[in-house]
């Protein structure tokens, strides 16, 4: 029987807009969101080894690239929160129209780079 | 109602559900990452934070195979890979969440 179940259209074939930056930008952050919190549970399985093992965590952490990682971290999931929050308005019927569909993926897209520096900010200095 | 409409419902439940839990990990993340064993071993075993991060991670995977479940039925047209596919994600992602739970009770003992 020939499966007539539509696939995906071809990316590779359209032109770039917003909505497609953001669609493509929220799968792949959604991806790389569950290999980021399977990493945070092994972290956490590194606390159950000890003291010593876990001082290559906090070796790592202090490097700039153990920085930029969870700076990444934050990012991806800022993204993912903007995204999914957007998500969630069109699901309740809300911005569909397309200038309000553009500025909500600006939004989306600038709007997880404040949300990460702001996470920095009162994160660092609230606890 | 069809597998798809309550698979759709799920992933907006646990979407609603996930955004603050997301929130109150990364402001937890950014003030514990460079910190000691002592201090990280702490945060992960009292409460409130042990319930909030068994909650994250159960509804982060939850969502997470639901949602990758989607890209798999988007890109992947032969029904047998699929089906792999969506079994391992599905495999994982109870599997992980149930042995990062009994460590972190494990942890708190």
């Amino acid at each position: 029987m020939i499966d007539k179940n539509p696939l995906s259209p071809h990316i590779q074939i359209y032109n770039w807009h917003i909505s497609s930056l953001i669609s493509i930008s929220h799968r792949i952050t959604g991806i790389l969101n569950i290999i980021i919190i399977t990493l945070i549970c092994f972290w956490m399985a590194f606390l159950f080894l000890g003291h010593t093992n876990y001082e290559l965590i906090y070796k790592f952490f202090g490097t700039h690239f153990g920085k930029f990682f969870i700076v990444s971290i934050v990012w991806s999931f800022s993204f993912q929160i903007l995204s999914e929050i957007r998500h969630i308005f069109w699901d309740l019927g809300l911005g569909f129209e397309l200038k309000t569909s553009n500025i909500t993926g600006l939004l989306v897209i600038f709007g997880s780079f404040f949300l990460t520096i702001f996470i920095f900010i009162l994160g660092r200095s609230l606890f | 109602m069809i597998n798809a409409t309550k698979k759709w419902i799920f992933l907006k439940i646990s979407s609603v559900i996930l955004v603050p839990l997301m929130l109150w990990f990364l402001f937890n993340l950014v003030y514990f990452y460079d910190k000691s064993y002592d201090e990280v071993f702490l945060f992960f075993t009292s409460q409130p934070t042990k319930f909030l991060f068994s909650l994250f991670i159960v509804f982060a995977y939850f969502y997470s195979a639901l949602s990758i479940s989607e890209v798999f039925e988007d890109y992947i047209k032969n029904e047998k890979l699929k089906n792999v596919a969506n079994k391992s994600l599905y495999l994982f992602a109870i599997t992980i969440p149930i042995l990062t739970l009994l460590l972190l009770f494990k942890l708190s003992l």
